[in-house]
């Protein structure tokens, strides 16, 4: 118990977070058949990035541009939510249903 | 004062003595039976009277004296209620949005400056702490209008979450003219700049209440308030529970203690948006015009923060009191309405203040109004 | 050394794993939000204390419920078909667990051989407040990145609306 505490607040420990979520986000991505299954894995896979960044910027360097690069990763993410729900949106008043193996074609 | 991380780090000396869920009952049990309770029970009394006296009637006057024990027999008619789950409905989630809700605004108590020596913790990110964690009512209302599987309980959902995470917008906007005052997210030092006395020297970061620090203030804190309605969903922005359209809104197939939970964490909600007016706007604990840790002779800590926390519980309570009035006074929006007066009214206005006041702490070196009056530099 | 981190860690980890592998994608994304909460508490405990208030109000303000009103839009109200999960997931499984094992390999022998912050410097960083540094850097050294993430926030709006209008 006292092993795990240790390793959970050293740097270890926020790299195995980060490496655990980014492998389950991809394991999401390929799994989901649905579009917005695959936009959570995205999103899991955009916070994995955050955490090693906030995690190098704390235990090596001891600034805090790590920080900066980490708050750039929550803007595009919270962009990249916008824009992809409204392709899902618009998509599945097109074909009335947001399974991503459906987008197949190229036009309407 | 106390940095997030060393608040942190103050936890870790706490959690030594009990066991984690230990403190976690203690928590709620405090939370629970001191704070909410109280504040909502009397808070339904108090609204309930209120009403009556808008609309001419007499009101609650059976239980207790003048029917102070009104919240105390509707507890009791809570409780003894069917526990009911919709047939079809979602079960672990409909169990799940109270919580959302209550944890959401409950949380947020934990920040405001009850007076300069008692607030729970003083986070250097306060401001942003308590727009965080009210962010979780918001997927509260929206789970629990879908778990439900009613199609009013999810239109008032959709409304609910829709006007929410619009309304934070507006919200957010105009704090910042306050932030850019004091330079600070800490509500602490925030309210303690807002000290005037007319007896004796100022300190020299005393500027008065932040409402009349300038005219662009003065407005920002009318936005705030309005955009702190819209999110509590007060009348007259109560379209997700409209019971002239939708039943009783999100909330229609709750009944007993879950729908306790969510009055709850409302009128938790309502008194947290006053409290903020109050501290970032209104001077927080500062009686006006007088500051009594000088006056010349040194009072007893304990009495100056006795008399701080009723200068902070009156000017919330009436902040309080101006949302029970506009609930019978103004008739609701429609929704497009609603939305336009967020995007094209209170959002415009907001910048316009931030860059209002930016201006004035340029062109005046941050004095307020009434340091310039006094002369002061 | 510290209880609460370890939860932290532990509730972001088990919520990230229900949110892999439980089918119904409702409640998948009810723990993507739990999920975010977690990882705030991390972030606090980096130091990165306005890191940790925008990441609540950005993704369980913003993002979670952007998600769940496309997931309320487009399912059809009672005809819930929610349960979403493909049946060849051998392939993604080993695929993924080969990648986690991996990063977590070569960060760690990377790790090993940099030099890290000692034990007082990390004190020191943890209990700094951030907020003002943050603003000085985005208005510095980092003010081209932040622009272009204002003109990016600008077109994915524009876009976004343009997308959603009605026909």
């Amino acid at each position: 118990m006292n092993h795990l505490m240790q390793f959970s607040s050293s740097l270890q420990g926020y790299l195995a977070v980060g490496a655990m979520l980014f492998s389950l986000g991809i394991f999401c991505v390929l799994t989901r058949k649905n579009a917005i299954g695959i936009l959570l894995g995205i999103e899991l896979i955009l916070n994995a990035a955050a955490i090693n960044f906030v995690a190098f910027s704390k235990f090596r360097t001891g600034l805090i541009d790590g920080q900066i690069v980490a708050l750039f990763i929550m803007l595009i993410a919270a962009a990249e939510a916008a824009v992809a729900l409204a392709v899902i949106l618009r998509f599945y008043r097109l074909k009335q249903t947001i399974d991503a193996d459906e987008a197949s074609i190229m036009r309407n | 004062m106390v940095q997030s991380a060393q608040f942190a780090h103050s936890l870790e000396g706490w959690f030594g003595l009990l066991p984690l869920w230990g403190w976690a009952a203690v928590s709620a049990f405090i939370v629970i039976y001191f704070l909410a309770l109280p504040f909502g029970g009397l808070a339904t009394y108090i609204e309930r009277k209120i009403a009556a006296d808008m609309q001419d009637r007499i009101g609650p006057n059976r239980v207790g004296p003048i029917g102070l024990f009104q919240f105390a027999a509707d507890a009791v008619k809570m409780l003894a209620k069917e526990d009911f789950i919709p047939k079809g409905g979602d079960r672990f989630l409909f169990n799940l949005a109270p919580l959302f809700v209550v944890v959401g605004s409950c949380t947020a108590f934990a920040v405001l400056p009850l007076s300069k020596y008692l607030i729970g913790a003083d986070l250097n990110i306060g401001v942003v702490f308590i727009l965080a964690v009210t962010t979780l009512i918001a997927p509260g209302l929206l789970l629990g209008s879908w778990a439900s599987e009613n199609k009013w309980s999810l239109l008032g959902g959709l409304r609910a979450a829709s006007q929410i995470v619009s309304y934070e917008i507006p919200v957010a906007l105009s704090i910042l003219p306050i932030v850019l005052i004091s330079g600070s997210l800490q509500i602490g030092s925030i309210v303690e700049q807002q000290g005037w006395t007319v007896f004796g020297e100022n300190q020299a970061s005393y500027h008065f209440w932040n409402a009349f620090h300038n005219p662009f203030t003065f407005f920002s804190m009318f936005l705030l308030f309005i955009g702190g309605l819209a999110e509590t969903n007060r009348i007259p922005f109560d379209l997700p529970e409209a019971e002239s359209e939708l039943v009783s809104g999100f909330n229609t197939e709750f009944s007993g203690m879950r729908f306790g939970l969510y009055a709850l964490g409302e009128f938790c909600d309502v008194f947290v948006m006053s409290a903020m007016v109050t501290a970032l706007y209104l001077g927080g604990w500062h009686i006006p015009f007088l500051d009594i840790e000088k006056l010349g002779f040194a009072l007893p800590t304990a009495l100056v923060a006795f008399v701080q926390f009723h200068m902070f519980m009156i000017k919330t309570l009436l902040v309080v009191f101006v949302v029970m009035w506009l609930r019978w006074t103004l008739p609701r929006l429609r929704v497009d309405q609603l939305m336009g007066m967020c995007w094209k009214g209170l959002l415009p206005l907001a910048f316009f203040n931030i860059l209002g006041t930016a201006l004035w702490m340029w062109v005046f070196k941050g004095q307020s109004l009434m340091q310039l009056l006094a002369g002061h530099g | 050394m510290n209880k609460v981190l370890l939860l932290a860690e532990i509730l972001t980890v088990a919520s990230a794993l229900v949110v892999g592998f439980h089918p119904n994608i409702l409640y998948a994304s009810v723990f993507l939000l739990f999920t975010f909460c977690g990882v705030a508490v991390m972030f606090l405990y980096a130091g990165a204390d306005f890191l940790a208030g925008a990441q609540i109000i950005i993704y369980v303000g913003g993002v979670t419920i952007l998600i769940l009103f496309a997931i309320m839009l487009t399912q059809w109200l009672y005809k819930i078909k929610l349960a979403d999960l493909r049946n060849k997931m051998i392939l993604p499984a080993i695929l993924s667990v080969a990648v986690a094992v991996f990063l977590y390999r070569a960060l760690h022998q990377m790790v090993a051989t940099l030099p890290l912050q000692t034990p007082e410097a990390l004190e020191k960083f943890t209990s700094t407040p951030k907020t003002a540094l943050m603003g000085h850097a985005l208005l510095g050294s980092y003010l081209l990145p932040f622009e272009a993430i204002t003109i990016l926030l600008l077109g994915a709006m524009v876009g976004a609306v343009w997308l959603a209008r009605p026909e």
